[in-house]
């Protein structure tokens, strides 16, 4: 199937994607209709309907305070991810080359997942206070160890085999690593970043209610405050839209590029 | 003289596997290495291409590069054949273009299709990943392959090609070669000389050359010196073991 031109791939590719959104949407008709029916159980006040929730996220959109709030959450959780995933990434491959290494960070990485968030949160308003510093920094955090186990067992798992191939034609340290090492930790990584960038986003807007630094986190508390239930629906259907496009439209594509050799196996029934 | 082993010897972990292993390789020159399994001929072959560190021993080389043929192919699946086969190109620097051309030619050579070069290690058949695997060998022009039983796993009609194979770029491009193989007759059709390393760690059982040439022994040939040495006492420990894995 190699033989196809590579803009029938493209398409290919696509139409998959189009065809798991479809299904994707499928199921998000079924969430909304049982919200639908909890606010009709329920009424306005305390749930507010879809079609409500929807009309003040348009309104909302259209506020330029609202743009500004969301690019300051967009930047501390994408600054919160790029550190969590950089160092965790780096922290656990450095583990899993060196026995030692291994030996002292592992009991450090269990005790920092033994901490809970929110306790994060409370430390990081001591250190940094009403900045976007607390939002970072506890995402960094909760992010961290997550990258960390995967870094480490990607390269505790690579293929020694193919490592000894490499160095019989003589390659450097470095061309083994980003030819044998790499390729193999990133299938490891591609789950953890997937939960740290959703978490990024979550963990920001809680550090950012908990700590009024503002961004989408701080227009949620001032919505709480005022008692705008439909303006809080709508700053959380606001979210998860935030969540469900870093995945797809940033991380799933990565991941099925970076995939290619991994998909060409596949006889063509068993793909997705 | 390619390479010269002196007094090599290795134990993995205080267990010593052998010892007092002398062996030269000459220029041009196929060496078959036979035994039964676990003497170490794996070990033996990864000292001399420099991927262990023996525990006593010399090795002496004169030669600029090697290859190394593993069982299996050890084919990066995340790379296309065409990649893969450039693989030792790359790892020591030469630029794209002429690694291109390499490939073409060294693919040609094995009997790959242009088609095939463009296909992940997965969608190719064992054969095809197999002659993957000896272009990436071929690619960096050696002046000595170390082949570690390379067709064992590869059926029997495939077998003799891929020896043709072997037989032929040793003729064209004057390499030397280790070649292990626990196939008696596989040694005796690629080789020009034979050395059987005994399962007692007692060093070589025996050190023999081969009458004729690589590729102008007869099938008949072949046969009568397997047939030949299947009676010798040097090859004993061979056939035991063989028997003791069909039982
Ligand atoms: N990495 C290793 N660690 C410990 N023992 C090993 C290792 N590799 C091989 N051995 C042992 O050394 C002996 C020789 O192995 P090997 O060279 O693979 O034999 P062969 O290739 O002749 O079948 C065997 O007994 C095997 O169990
Ligand atoms: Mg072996």
């Amino acid at each position: 199937m190699r033989e196809v031109a590579p803009g029938l791939v493209f398409l290919g590719w696509l139409g998959r994607t189009i065809w798991s959104a479809w299904a994707g949407a499928a199921g998000l008709c079924c969430l909304t209709a049982a919200w639908q029916a909890g606010h009709e159980f329920y009424g306005s006040f305390i749930l507010p309907s879809p079609l409500e929730a929807l009309e003040a996220l348009a309104a909302l959109i259209r506020e330029p305070t609202f743009a500004e709030a969301a690019k300051e959450t967009a930047k501390r959780s994408a600054a919160g991810f790029v550190l969590a995933v950089g160092f965790g990434t780096i922290a656990g491959a450095i583990a899993g080359y060196s026995f030692a290494a291994m030996r002292l960070m592992r009991p450090i990485i269990t005790v920092v997942l033994g901490v809970p968030p929110i306790a994060w949160i409370v430390l990081a308003l001591v250190w940094f206070g009403s900045t976007g510093g607390s939002a970072i920094m506890t995402v960094v955090v909760a992010g961290l160890p997550i990258s960390f186990a995967g870094g480490l067992e990607g390269v505790v798992t690579r293929d020694r085999a193919l490592d000894a191939m490499a160095r019989s034609f003589g390659a450097s340290a470095w061309m083994r690593f980003r030819t044998v090492t790499a390729p193999h930790l990133v299938s490891y990584l591609f789950p953890a970043w997937t939960t740290t960038a959703g978490t990024a986003w979550k963990v920001t807007v809680m550090a950012e209610l908990l700590s009024n630094s503002g961004g989408i986190g701080g227009e949620l508390a001032t919505a709480r405050a005022l008692f705008d239930i439909p303006r809080v629906m709508a700053l959380i259907v606001a979210v998860v839209a935030c969540v469900l496009a870093t995945e797809y439209l940033l991380i799933h594509p990565l991941r099925d590029w970076l995939g290619r050799w991994r998909e060409a196996g596949l006889p063509w029934g068993v793909k997705r | 003289m390619k390479l010269r082993l002196q007094a090599i010897g290795h134990a993995f972990l205080g267990r010593q596997v052998f010892e007092k292993i002398d062996l030269s390789i000459d220029s041009g020159q196929v060496i078959a290495l036979v035994g039964p399994s676990g003497c170490g001929k794996t070990t033996l072959l990864q000292i001399a291409a420099g991927l262990i560190e023996p525990s006593q021993g010399r090795l002496h080389r004169k030669y600029r590069r090697h290859a190394v043929v593993f069982q299996e192919p050890r084919l990066l699946p995340w790379m296309t054949a065409r990649d893969n086969i450039a693989y030792g190109l790359r790892s020591v620097g030469v630029e794209k273009e002429l690694r291109a051309k390499a490939v073409e030619r060294r693919a040609a050579e094995v009997g790959l299709n242009a088609r095939d070069l463009d296909k992940y290690p997965a969608e190719l058949s064992g054969g095809m990943r197999q002659r993957v695997a000896v272009a990436r060998g071929l690619a960096v022009d050696p002046d000595i392959v170390f082949f570690d039983e390379p067709f064992a796993a590869v059926d029997v009609g495939l077998k003799r090609v891929l020896q043709d194979l072997v037989i032929e770029a040793a003729a064209r491009d004057h390499f030397s070669a280790l070649f292990v193989t626990h196939d008696l007759a596989e040694a005796v059709r690629v080789a020009h000389r034979l050395v059987a390393l005994s399962g007692n760690g007692e060093g070589f059982a025996t050190d023999r050359s081969i009458d004729g040439t690589p590729g102008t022994r007869t099938d008949r040939e072949v046969f009568d010196i397997v047939e030949t040495w299947s009676r010798d006492p040097a090859f004993h420990e061979l056939f035991d073991g063989a028997r003791e894995h069909a039982s």
